[in-house]
C-alpha cells in the first residue's frame, strides 16, 4: 500500500510583489503552499536573496565581508560589488548614518547616497531607514524621490510613520514599501488593515514582521511567520497575504556571539565563522517558516543561503 | 480525538489513592489529557478501562527512547505541527558522524562543545558510526570506539552481519541500528529486535519508505525510527514533513515515527550548508540530525534556535536569579536591575554590555515573566526587589548604592526609595533599545 | 432668487469670461499656441482630474469649453445640475488663468499662482495624511486689516494652511504679514479665477496621492472629501461668480462659510452662514470635522512616566488637596456637553491660585473635564476619568492617588518653586484628553475649581449625581441590555487562538478589559485589538451560544477555535490564555467547582496548584470543566449559569472569599434566596487537597450544590 499523503495546497495565495526593473526585477510571493513544499504544489517564485550595504562603508565589518568588499572606495563601488556577488539577487542599502542617536547625517547627504546607489547598479534595490520614526518620516519620503523610476523597496513603514512612507512611496513615487510591525500577527495585520485604508493597494506592499536572532527569542518570530502564512493560505485572510521579507543581518552581527572578538572568547574561534553561521542559521529558519525574501551580509552567507534554496526548490 | 481531562476521569476509580503520584484522580486525569504521564501509571484502573484509553489517550506519534541511563533520549511523541499550536515535546538531537578513517580525530573533538544555556546543557547527544565495509570485528571495533564517548550511538549500518557483531559490544546502551531498507528488513529486523534496540527505516521512495515501515509494524516491530535518506535535499524535506503530516493531522500512525536526517551525506564538505539545513529540519521535523562536525560556530547558532523552537509557550524559559558583573564592573559599579525571563535578560544585557559602561545586572526571580506582567502579576515590586537585595547580601557585595530599574516600572521608584532608604534609585529606559544611550549618558 | 438660480447665472457669466479669453487669445496667437502652466505633467490639471483631457493648446482648450465644459452646465433646478455647473465654473477659471500664463508667468511676489508638481509632492503628503490638518481658502476683504491678519494668523497658529484671493492679500500686505510657500501661506491672485490654484492643488494630490484615475469623477471628489480637509471663507459682498465657485467647491466636500446673508442660505456642513467674522475659524473648522492635535503642553516642570511613582511627603508638601479630608473637597470628573457649550482649549482656574494658598495647607480642588464630539459617549467618561490618576503622576513633583471624589493631590514644594500652578492641571489634563482620545473628542474645555465652596457644591450637584448615573448603568447593564459584545485577542501575542469575549456581566479573564473598556477601545482603534461582535443567531440562550459569537471567535482565533458558549464551564468553555485572574475547575464528589486565584500558592481540593491549573488550562485551549477568568465574573449572575450558577462554587481561597464576599452574597440571595452564602464555600483553612474534609463541610453546612445534577 503506497503513501497516502494529503496535499497541503491552499485555493488561496500569497500575492506576487516586482521590485525592480528590466531583466533584473524579482518577483515576489506568488506561492499557494508552505515554504519549500513544492510536493504540495509548484512554487512560483523561489525565495529571494538581498545583500546588506551601509551607508557607513565598511568599518567593523568581519573579516571575510571586509575582504570582500577590498579596494572600494565609495558607496558606489561597494553597491556594484554587492550587486554582483554570487547569490545575490538584491540589493539592500542601509541609510543608519541619518540615525539621531547616531551620526545623525543629514537627509541631503542620504539622498546623494541614494542616488549614487540608484545610478550603479541595475540590479533591484530596498532602502532600509533608520528606524527612527521622526527621521524615517522625512528620509524615505526624500529618499523615495529620488529613486523614482527604479521600483525600489522602501523599509520600513511602522505604526508612527507609514502614513507618509506608504503614500509617498508607493502613491507619488510608485515604489513597494515595506509594512514593519513588532512580531505580533495582529499587529502586522493591523498595519496592512491601516495602510489600505489610505487607498493604497495592499498589492504594492510586503512585510517585515520583525526579526531576532537564533536565540533571542527567535521563538516568537518562527511562530508568527507559521501564524501569518496559515492565516494568509488556510483562512484566506486577504490582509495578510502579502510576502514577507526579513533582514537578518541587522540582527545576527549585534549579538555576543557574533561581537565577540576572538581574544575574548577562545575557545569559541573565528569570528568570520561565528558570524556566518548565526547569519546562515537565522536566514534558514526564517525562509523555513516562510519569509519571502532575507537580507544578509556576508559573501559566505550569501552564497549558502542562495545553495540552500535552489536544493530545497 | 484526544480525550479530555473529564473523559478520562469518568473511568479512573476515583478512589484518589495516591498510588500514581497525584493527590486526586482529577489531577491525574488531566496530567493524561495533557500528556504528561501515561495512563498505566494508575495502578487501580481496570483493565477495561486501561485498553479503551490506552488506544485513545495513545499519541499519534510514537515516543521513542533510545540510549540507557543518564544518556537516555527522547524522541517523538508530537502532537502538534506548530508551536503555537501547544507545544513541542522532543527537541531534535544533534549527532556527529564518524568512519573508521576518522574516529580518532572527531571522537576527540566532539565532546569540545559542551556548555550550558539558561539550564540546558549544548552537546553533541549522539554519534553516528557509519559502516564503510570493513569486516564485522572492525565495525564492533569502531562502534566500540566510539561508545566510549558515552554518547548515544547511531549504527549506520545495512550489513547485518557487521550489525550483529557491532550490536553484540553496545546493545546495553540502547544505540540505534539504522540500516532497515526494502530489501533487507526482515534480516535487520531481526537483529534489532533481537538486540533490543531501536531499528532505523530507509527507502528511496516515500512509498518504499512508507510500505516498509508497514510491513516492520506488521511483523510486530513498533521501535522504528525511518532516515529521510540521501537523494536529495529536497527528497529529504519532502519525507520528513510529508510523514510527519500524515501522522498528526490524518492520524496516520504508521507515519507517526521520529525522523534522522543526515545532512552529512545531503551536503558532504559544506558545514555552512549543514548548518543552515540543520536550521530548516530544527523547524520542519528532523528528530535527529546528523552532521559532519559541530564546531562552535556552529553550535553557537544551532543550539539556541532549537531552544527557542522547543519553548514551552506556557512555560518561559528563566535564567537563574544572582548578580551578573558586565564591562568587568566591579563592587564600584552601578546596579542595573530586570527579570529573569531569558529574553528580557538577554536583550538588557546585549544592550548594557553594547554600551561597554561597567554594571552590576541584578536579576531577582520574577516567575520567568517580562517587566510589565511580572509587575501586574505581582512578581516584580518594590518588595520583591528589596527582598533579592537583602537575601543576596548584596549590599555586603556591592559598595555602589546606585541602583537603575527598568522605565515600565516606574512607579516602584518612590516605594523603593522608602524600603531601600540607603539607595538612589534612578528610573531607567522603557526600551531595550535606549538603554546604551542612557548608560553612556548615565556614566 | 434661489440659490439654484444664482449658480446658474454665475456659471454662465464664467463661460462667457472664459469664453473671450480663450477666444481672445487664438485671436492673438492662433489655436495652436501651446497652453500650460508650467512644471507639472498634468496639464491643464484641473480638466485633467475631472475630464481625463488633456489640453496642450488654445485649440483644444476652446474644444472642450464648447463640449464636455458647455454640457456640464445643465440647467433642471436639482441639485446634481448645482455642482456639475459649479464644477465647470471652476473648469472655466482654469481656461482663464491658463490663457493669462501664454507669454510666462504672469504673477510677482507675493502672488503665486500655480504651484508646480515638486510642490504639490511637498505639501500634499501631509496633507492627505493629516499632518496639515486643513486648508483655508479666503476670498475677498475681511472687514478691517486687523481682522484679516488675526484670521490669517489664527489658522497659521493650528498649522492650517491658507490660500488667499482678492482683497485679503493687500490687507495683509498693509498688515507685514510674511506670505510664501515656505510658511504655508499662499496668495493666489486677485481675480476669483485665481481660486482655480487651490483646486488644482487638491485634484492634483487625488491623482498623485490616491492614484485616483483621470475622469474619475466620483472617485476625485470622493477622494478630497476625504483626505483634503480644505474650506472657503467668503467675505461680502458674494456674487453669483463666487456663488458658482463655491457650489464647485462644495462638490468637492469643501463646505463655504460667509458672512453674507442676503441671498444666501444655510446649507448644513456645507454653507453655513456665520455673521460674526471673527468666529469664522471654529465655525469652519468644526464644519470640516479638523481637528488639532496637540503637540506640546505648556509646563514649567517635566513630564514622564519616570515620574510616576514619585512620593510627595508631608514636609515636602507646598499644598495638599485632599477629598478624603473633613473640611475639604476633591474630586475628578469627566462631563459630556453639546459641542456648542464647549470652547476648545479653554483652561479656566476658578478660586484661588496655589500662590495665594499658605504653605502646607490643605486646600480643595476639582478637575473637571468638559469634552464634546460627535462620537463621544458617556460610557467613555469612566475610561477616561481614571486614566486621570496616569497623566497627573506623570508631573514631575506631583502625586496623585485615589479617584472618583476620594482623591487625593499633593504639589512639591520643588514644584511649585519651579512656577507649577493650578491651572497647569488643566493644561495636562486638556493635551492627554485631547491627544489620547483624539478619535471621539473634538472640543475640550478644563475646569479647575479651587473655591472650597464650589467645589464642596459641585461634589454634590456635578460629581455624585455622575457617580450615582454611572453605578446605576454599571448596574443595569446586562448581556440582555445590550445589543453587542466585544472580542479581545490582546493577549494573542502568548495564546495564539485565544479570544476573550467581553459582556457586560463578564469581563476580559485578566480582569482589565470591562465591556465598557472593550467598547471605547473599539471606538477609539477601530482596527484594534477589540472588534464588535454581534448577538445574532441565538442558537442556545441558557448555556449562551450563538452563530455570530461563534463565528467571531473562529475568525479572530483564525480557524482554532469553532465555538464557544458564554455560560457554561463543561460545553464548549472560553478559552484561557495566561493571564486570567483565577481559574475554576470543577470538584468531582461535590459536584461543584473549586476556584483559585493567582495570588493563592497553596493546594486546592483538585490536588492542584493554581500553577497547576493554569498549565493545563491555558494557551488558549479550550478544557471543559476547567476554566480561567476574571475575579469579578465570580459574583456575576451569568458565572456558569448553564451549569446551576454560583450556588456550585465549594471552595476559594481565603483572602478572595473575604474580598468578595458581600457581592457573592448579594448575587445568592437575589438567585436562590440564599443568606450568606459564603460561609457555605469552604477554603484552605477547612481543607488543602483533601476532597473528604470537603464533603464534610459541605455536608455540616447544608451547601446547596449536593442537591444538584451530577455536573458530568
Amino acid at each position: 500500500m503506497p503513501f497516502n499523503g494529503k496535499s497541503g495546497k491552499f485555493k488561496a495565495a500569497i500575492k506576487e510583489v516586482e521590485i525592480g526593473c528590466g531583466e533584473k526585477a524579482i518577483k515576489l510571493g506568488g506561492e499557494n503552499v508552505l515554504p519549500f513544499y513544492t510536493f504540495d504544489g509548484e512554487i512560483a517564485n523561489a525565495p529571494k536573496v538581498g545583500v546588506m550595504i551601509s551607508d557607513k562603508g565598511l568599518q567593523d565589518e568581519v573579516e571575510g565581508v571586509a575582504a570582500y568588499y577590498a579596494g572600494c572606495e565609495t558607496i558606489a563601488d561597494i553597491a556594484k560589488k554587492a550587486a554582483e556577488m554570487p547569490g545575490a539577487d538584491f540589493v539592500a542599502l542601509s541609510l543608519e548614518s541619518a540615525d539621531p542617536n547616531g551620526d545623525d547625517a543629514s537627509v541631503e547627504s542620504c539622498c546623494e547616497t541614494v542616488k549614487a546607489v540608484v545610478e550603479a547598479i541595475d540590479a533591484p534595490l530596498a532602502i532600509i531607514g533608520t528606524g527612527n520614526d521622526e527621521k524615517d518620516n522625512e528620509l524615505l519620503v526624500k529618499a523615495a524621490e529620488v529613486a523614482e523610476g527604479k521600483n525600489v523597496l522602501i523599509m520600513s513603514a511602522k505604526e508612527g510613520t507609514y502614513k507618509s512612507v506608504a503614500m509617498s512611496g508607493i502613491q507619488a513615487y510608485h515604489h513597494k514599501v515595506a509594512a514593519e510591525s513588532a512580531v505580533d500577527i495582529n499587529l502586522a495585520k493591523q498595519l496592512n488593515v491601516l495602510i489600505s485604508q489610505l487607498g493604497i493597494p495592499v498589492e504594492d506592499t510586503v512585510m517585515h514582521t520583525g526579526t531576532a536572532t537564533a536565540g533571542y527569542g527567535y521563538e516568537y518570530v518562527a511562530s508568527t511567520l507559521d501564524r501569518i502564512k496559515a492565516a494568509a493560505l488556510a483562512q484566506n485572510d486577504n490582509m495578510l497575504q502579502v510576502p514577507i521579507v526579513t533582514p537578518v543581518a541587522s540582527e545576527t552581527y549585534g549579538v555576543k556571539e557574533t561581537l565577540s572578538s576572538e581574544a575574548d572568547a577562545p575557545e569559541w574561534g573565528s569570528r568570520d565563522a561565528r558570524a556566518i553561521n548565526m547569519e546562515v542559521v537565522t536566514a534558514a529558519a526564517d525562509l523555513a517558516s516562510g519569509s519571502n525574501a532575507v537580507i544578509l551580509k556576508h559573501p559566505a552567507s550569501v552564497a549558502t543561503i542562495k545553495k540552500m534554496i535552489d536544493e530545497l526548490m | 480525538m484526544a480525550l479530555t481531562g473529564i473523559q478520562i476521569f469518568k473511568l479512573t476509580p476515583k478512589k484518589n489513592c495516591k498510588k500514581c503520584g497525584s493527590p486526586t484522580c482529577m489531577a491525574f486525569s488531566m496530567k493524561v489529557a495533557s500528556g504528561a504521564v501515561t495512563i498505566d501509571k494508575c495502578p487501580e484502573m481496570s483493565d477495561e478501562a486501561l485498553a479503551q484509553l490506552s488506544e485513545a489517550t495513545a499519541p499519534p506519534m510514537k515516543t521513542i527512547k533510545v540510549g540507557a541511563g543518564d544518556a537516555e533520549l527522547t524522541l517523538g511523541g508530537e502532537t502538534v505541527l506548530f508551536r503555537h499550536e501547544k507545544t513541542l515535546v522532543s527537541k531534535n538531537l544533534f549527532a556527529v558522524t564518524v568512519t573508521a578513517a576518522n574516529a580518532d580525530e572527531k571522537l576527540a573533538a566532539i565532546p569540545a562543545v559542551d556548555y550550558e544555556r539558561i539550564g540546558e546543557r549544548m552537546y553533541v547527544e549522539m554519534v553516528n558510526v557509519k559502516f564503510t565495509g570493513e569486516a564485522p570485528e572492525a565495525y564492533a571495533a569502531l562502534a566500540q570506539k566510539a561508545a566510549g564517548l558515552g554518547r548515544t550511538l547511531i549504527l549506520e549500518c545495512a550489513c547485518p552481519d557487521a550489525a550483529k557483531a557491532a550490536l553484540a559490544v553496545t546493545k546495553d546502551a540502547k544505540p540505534i541500528l539504522n540500516g532497515a531498507n526494502p530489501e533487507n528488513w526482515e534480516a535487520m529486523n531481526a537483529v534489532a529486535t533481537e538486540a533490543g534496540v531501536t531499528l532505523g527505516v530507509t527507502g528511496d521512495t516515500i512509498d518504499a519508505l512508507y510500505d516498509t515501515l508497514a510491513a516492520l509494524e506488521k511483523a510486530g516491530n513498533k521501535n522504528l525510527v525511518f532516515d529521510c535518506g540521501s537523494v536529495s535535499v529536497k527528497d529529504a524535506f519532502s519525507k520528513a514533513v510529508q510523514l510527519r503530516r500524515a501522522a498528526l493531522k490524518d492520524e496516520n500512525r504508521t507515519a507517526g515515527y521520529p525522523s534522522i536526517v543526515n545532512l552529512a551525506e545531503l551536503a558532504p564538505g559544506d558545514l555552512t550548508l549543514q548548518a543552515a539545513l540543520a536550521a530548516v529540519f530544527t523547524l520542519k521535523y528532523g528528530s535527529i540530525i546528523i552532521m559532519e562536525d559541530m564546531t562552535y560556530a556552529q553550535a553557537l547558532a544551532l543550539y539556541p534556535l532549537r531552544q527557542n523552537i522547543y519553548t514551552d509557550p506556557q512555560k518561559p524559559m528563566k535564567v537563574a536569579p544572582g548578580i551578573y558583573p558586565l564591562n568587568g564592573a566591579d563592587e564600584n559599579s552601578v546596579c542595573v536591575t530586570t527579570v529573569d525571563f531569558a529574553l528580557t535578560y538577554f536583550v538588557v544585557s546585549g544592550e548594557l554590555e553594547r554600551s561597554g559602561v561597567p554594571c552590576n545586572l541584578l536579576i531577582s526571580d520574577a516567575g520567568g515573566m517580562s517587566v510589565l506582567t511580572a509587575w501586574a502579576a505581582g512578581k516584580l515590586s518594590a518588595g520583591t526587589i528589596a527582598k533579592f537585595i537583602a537575601e543576596e547580601g548584596i549590599e555586603d557585595k556591592i559598595k555602589n548604592r546606585t541602583l537603575i530599574i527598568p522605565g515600565k516600572v516606574a512607579i516602584l521608584k518612590g516605594e523603593l526609595d522608602a524600603k531601600l532608604p540607603d539607595w538612589n534609585v534612578v528610573v531607567g529606559t522603557r526600551e531595550a533599545v535606549q538603554i546604551v544611550k542612557f548608560m553612556k549618558d548615565y556614566a | 432668487m434661489t440659490l439654484i438660480s444664482r449658480v446658474f447665472s454665475g456659471a454662465d457669466q464664467w463661460y462667457d469670461q472664459a469664453t473671450e479669453a480663450v477666444n481672445n487669445a487664438i485671436a492673438k496667437y492662433g489655436e495652436d499656441q501651446a497652453v500650460d502652466f508650467g512644471h507639472t505633467a498634468y496639464s491643464l490639471p484641473c480638466i485633467y482630474a475631472m475630464l481625463g483631457d488633456k489640453i496642450g493648446t488654445l485649440g483644444e482648450a476652446k474644444a472642450i469649453l464648447e463640449g464636455k465644459i458647455k454640457d456640464l452646465m445643465t440647467r433642471q433646478p436639482r441639485v446634481k445640475d448645482v455642482f456639475t455647473s459649479g464644477v465647470a465654473s471652476a473648469l472655466c477659471c482654469e481656461l482663464i488663468e491658463v490663457c493669462k500664463y501664454i507669454e510666462g508667468n504672469p504673477y510677482e511676489a507675493p502672488i503665486i499662482g500655480h504651484l508646480t508638481d515638486a510642490e504639490i509632492r511637498e505639501i500634499g503628503l501631509p496633507l492627505v495624511v493629516d499632518d496639515i490638518p486643513g486648508v483655508a481658502v479666503i476670498i475677498g476683504a475681511a472687514p478691517s486689516e486687523e481682522e484679516a491678519k488675526a484670521l490669517v494668523k489664527g489658522y497659521q497658529g493650528k498649522g492650517i494652511m491658507v490660500f488667499m484671493v482678492g482683497g485679503i492679500i493687500d490687507q495683509c500686505v498693509a498688515q507685514n504679514l510674511e506670505m510664501n510657500f515656505k510658511i504655508r501661506i499662499i496668495p493666489c491672485g486677485y481675480d476669483l479665477s485665481s481660486v482655480i490654484h487651490v483646486v488644482s492643488v487638491a485634484l492634483r494630490a487625488a491623482l498623485i496621492f490616491g492614484a485616483i484615475q483621470p475622469g474619475d469623477w466620483d472617485g476625485m471628489w470622493e477622494y478630497t472629501m476625504k483626505r483634503v480637509h480644505a474650506f472657503v471663507n467668503a467675505f461680502e459682498p458674494v456674487d453669483d461668480q463666487t456663488v458658482a465657485c463655491g457650489a464647485g467647491a462644495i462638490q468637492l466636500g469643501f463646505p463655504v462659510i460667509t458672512n453674507q446673508e442676503e441671498n444666501i442660505w444655510n446649507i448644513p456642513k456645507s454653507l453655513i452662514i456665520q455673521k460674526d467674522t471673527t468666529k469664522f475659524d471654529p465655525t469652519s473648522l468644526e464644519a470640516r470635522d479638523i481637528k488639532i492635535k496637540i503637540v506640546q503642553m505648556d509646563i514649567p516642570v517635566s513630564y514622564a512616566p519616570a515620574f510616576e511613582g514619585e512620593i510627595i511627603r508631608r514636609k515636602q508638601t507646598q499644598v495638599d488637596f485632599n477629598g478624603a479630608d473633613v473640611n475639604e473637597n476633591a474630586f475628578e470628573l469627566v462631563r459630556t456637553l453639546p459641542l456648542s457649550e464647549v470652547e476648545d482649549h479653554k483652561i479656566e482656574v476658578i478660586g484661588p491660585e496655589i500662590d495665594e494658598m499658605e504653605e502646607g495647607s490643605m486646600q480643595s480642588l476639582a478637575c473637571v473635564v468638559e469634552v464634546a464630539g460627535k462620537n463621544m459617549q458617556t460610557d467613555f467618561e469612566p475610561v477616561f476619568e481614571r486614566k486621570f490618576h496616569n497623566f497627573i503622576n506623570c508631573l514631575e513633583g506631583i502625586m496623585h492617588t485615589g479617584q472618583r471624589d476620594l482623591i487625593r493631590i499633593r504639589v512639591s514644594k520643588d514644584a511649585f518653586a519651579a512656577g507649577f500652578r493650578a491651572k497647569h492641571f488643566g493644561e495636562v489634563l486638556y493635551a492627554k484628553v485631547k491627544s489620547e482620545y483624539a478619535g471621539v473628542v473634538d472640543k475640550c474645555q478644563v475646569k479647575i475649581i479651587t473655591d472650597h465652596d464650589l467645589v464642596k457644591q459641585h461634589r454634590a450637584d456635578w460629581a455624585q449625581a455622575a457617580y450615582a448615573k454611572r453605578d446605576e448603568r454599571l448596574e443595569s447593564l446586562t448581556d440582555e441590555s445590550v445589543d453587542v459584545y466585544y472580542s479581545c485577542v490582546l493577549c494573542q501575542a502568548f495564546s495564539p487562538s485565544h479570544v476573550c469575549v467581553v459582556t457586560p456581566e463578564r469581563l476580559g479573564l485578566c480582569g482589565a478589559v470591562s465591556w465598557l473598556d472593550a467598547k471605547a477601545t473599539n471606538e477609539l482603534d477601530p482596527t484594534g485589538a477589540c472588534q464588535i461582535i454581534g448577538k445574532g443567531g441565538c442558537i442556545d440562550e441558557e448555556i449562551g451560544a450563538y452563530e455570530e459569537i461563534n463565528e467571531a471567535v473562529n475568525k479572530y482565533s483564525r480557524g482554532a477555535l469553532e465555538r464557544v458558549t458564554l455560560y457554561s464551564i463543561m460545553q464548549d468553555p472560553m478559552t484561557s490564555c495566561g493571564c486570567f485572574e483565577c481559574i475554576c475547575g470543577i470538584e468531582p464528589f461535590s459536584n461543584g467547582v473549586v476556584i483559585v486565584n493567582r495570588e493563592h500558592v497553596g493546594y486546592t481540593p483538585l490536588g492542584m496548584t493554581f500553577a497547576d491549573l493554569a498549565s493545563m488550562t491555558g494557551g488558549g485551549v479550550q478544557t471543559p470543566g476547567f476554566m480561567g477568568h476574571g475575579k469579578s465574573f465570580i459574583a456575576s449572575k451569568k458565572f456558569m449559569k448553564a451549569e446551576g450558577g454560583i450556588q456550585r462554587i465549594v471552595w476559594l481561597p481565603k483572602d478572595l472569599k473575604d474580598q468578595l464576599r458581600d457581592k457573592i452574597d448579594k448575587s445568592a440571595k437575589e438567585l436562590y434566596g440564599i443568606d450568606n452564602f459564603t460561609d457555605m464555600i469552604a477554603d484552605e483553612t477547612v481543607c488543602e487537597e483533601d476532597p473528604e474534609a470537603l464533603m464534610a463541610f459541605l455536608t455540616e453546612k447544608g451547601h446547596p450544590v449536593l442537591g444538584l445534577e451530577p455536573l458530568m
